[in-house]
């Protein structure tokens, strides 16, 4: 008995399943931006520095943790490297992240032309900078947090006093450290895909995030030490601005030992200025992407 | 526009990029509606996208990700859910070629491998119009006869199709039905076959006085196609344009050179083209058979 092949030819099928609306295709937009950022289905590469990076932000976490279990039983117990207000916006790190991942999730579909398919889709300019704005500001605040919950739950689990008695000392750190991440992270997102949106090349945005912020800390620094700011140079400084924010979180108020304690109504300015760079941010990303609008 | 297979022609710059960026709704009119797939564009730009796929004639894929991987994140985009959209893809990288080459990362891809997925991408969620931006640009001619025998299977498949193209031979081979456009303007528009069949000439050579056998033809109302002015005296031919009944034409053509006692040296047809369709542009009536909606400017 012979074995006998057989062709099919399956032709194609019409898709009659069901189909998403505008919120659909933005949220399939932001976990396409996900997975672009931290490499997945990417090669390990393109994975090494995003995680790379998350790791190297866990470390002083780990040690901290790891101290204070060596130590549980002796004098240096509930030694700490930091504060939780002090880990968050371990700035270099996060400046370094979003200088890799926003330009990544932005510059090479304007790059190779990858827009006019995208935006033939059901989805606006609008839609697109909310999916692109919304990947960024998760892949911060969770870089952000999870150093810090690996720090809080390290803690508990080593605390002298128990677990039950270091969570009642620090409750309030169970929502001032996310609200805190959450404002870095917002921040670090607009500005980050607002200076990449400018370019099509990725190093050419990365190093314009990263020179951005370097130099306007540089310029704020020397402005402030010249005594041409009244003493605000960290309002001027996009390095520190969202520390002073992050200060109000944790603090209620600037942080005594800042240039800015002395300054009347910092606090507010520093909000205001918060503010302001994170919308004219957005303004950019939207007037950057605003064809799709026409 | 009639449903099937449409072919949008014109030279560079005629405005067929525009009108697909007008149908997507990415750009406004200065004037007049656009309507796709009976939803107005301006009324509702995103919704009416959401049934059109579009392939664009640049290079439109990110190079360092799977085939599988763009035409499925597409098609969540346009809708799908994650697993059916996996599913889709896999489909149509199949129906069109590429089963085994899904995998590996479209910067590796040749030019023929990179239009069969742009093209996948545009079918990936069963578009009611595909608008397709020049699909056999840069191919070799095996993959040009591949990419036009994809197209045109697509009809069979329930999605009508729009083909922007400036190569009058793949609209020929392809489409049911051809609009062109010059210079942002409409040429003709109407079914491929009425426009070849009108485009049809006859050559009447003779031995002397072409010239005053043109004029006598044109005088008659009839279409007459000539290079350069013709000499009274000289002998030659003139080509005269046959229309969709060739029998009248016939008698005229006899009844002037009986008039004219001219010695008729041959007489022979030519098949139509949609060259000189383009050529005659306004002449030609492109309404015959279009169906319901009709053509029009």
């Amino acid at each position: 008995m012979s074995a006998r092949g057989a062709v099919y030819d399956r032709g194609y099928r019409p898709y009659d399943g069901p189909r998403g609306g505008r919120a659909a295709s933005v949220l399939a937009l932001y976990k396409a931006s996900v997975r672009r950022a931290v490499g997945l289905r990417r090669s390990w590469r393109q994975k090494f520095l995003p995680l790379g990076l998350l790791a190297v932000v866990s470390v002083p976490a780990a040690v901290n943790v790891g101290i204070g279990y060596a130590t549980r039983n002796s004098p240096l117990e509930g030694f700490s490297f930091f504060t939780y207000r002090e880990y968050v916006g371990v700035s270099s790190a996060l400046l370094l992240f979003v200088a890799v991942c926003a330009p990544d999730v932005v510059c090479p579909e304007r790059r190779q032309r990858v827009l006019p398919v995208i935006f033939a889709r059901p989805l606006t300019g609008t839609d697109y900078v909310a999916a692109k704005l919304g990947a960024i500001f998760s892949l911060v605040f969770a870089f952000s947090l999870l150093p810090q919950v690996l720090l809080y739950v390290g803690q508990t689990l080593v605390s002298k006093d128990g677990s039950l008695h270091y969570v009642s000392q620090h409750a309030d750190v169970l929502w001032k450290v996310p609200v805190a991440v959450a404002a870095l992270a917002l921040y670090y997102a607009a500005l980050s895909l607002a200076v990449s949106s400018l370019t099509a090349r990725r190093l050419v945005a990365g190093a314009s995030v990263f020179g951005l912020v370097i130099i306007s800390s540089v310029v704020a620094h020397i402005l402030n030490e010249a005594g041409a700011l009244g003493g605000r140079g960290p309002l001027f400084n996009l390095l520190s601005l969202p520390l002073v924010v992050r200060d109000l979180v944790f603090l209620g108020h600037v942080y005594p030992q800042s240039p800015l304690a002395g300054v009347a109504g910092a606090g507010a300015l520093a909000v205001v200025g918060y503010v302001v760079v994170v919308a004219v941010s957005v303004a950019v990303l939207l007037w950057r992407y605003r064809w799709a609008e026409r | 526009m009639p449903r099937g297979l449409v072919g949008l022609v014109g030279a560079n710059g005629a405005g067929k990029t525009t009108l697909f960026r007008l149908l997507l709704g990415l750009a406004r009119p200065t004037e007049g509606a656009v309507e796709v797939c009976g939803r107005a564009v301006a009324a509702d730009p995103v919704g009416s996208r959401a049934r059109l796929g579009y392939m664009p004639e640049h290079d439109c894929l990110p190079l360092d990700q799977s085939a599988a991987d763009v035409v499925a994140t597409l098609g969540e985009l346009s809708g799908l859910p994650p697993r059916a959209a996996r599913q889709r893809a896999s489909e149509i990288l199949d129906l069109v070629g590429l089963d085994e080459a899904r995998f590996r990362p479209v910067g590796g891809f040749s030019t023929g491998m990179r239009q069969r997925v742009k093209l996948a991408q545009a079918l990936v969620a069963d578009p009611e119009l595909a608008l397709l931006d020049e699909p056999t640009a840069g191919l070799d001619p095996t993959g040009r006869e591949e990419m036009l025998a994809l197209v045109a299977r697509l009809a069979s498949f329930g999605i009508s199709v729009l083909l922007a193209t400036h190569l009058l031979d793949d609209v020929a081979r392809v489409c049911d039905h051809v609009v062109m456009l010059d210079a942002g303007r409409l040429v003709v528009a109407g079914p491929t076959e009425t426009l070849l069949r009108q485009t049809g000439k006859l050559t009447v050579e003779v031995n002397a006085g072409v010239g005053r056998l043109a004029r006598a033809l044109a005088d008659r109302s009839l279409t007459v196609v000539a290079d350069g002015p013709f000499r009274d005296d000289e002998g030659g031919s003139v080509d005269v344009v046959v229309g969709t009944d060739p029998g009248p034409v016939l008698d005229t053509i006899r009844d002037v050179l009986a008039d004219l006692g001219l010695p008729l040296h041959r007489l022979s047809s030519r098949a139509g083209s949609l060259d000189e369709a383009f050529t005659l542009g306004g002449t030609l009536d492109g309404s015959g058979g279009a169906g319901p909606g009709g053509w029009g400017p």
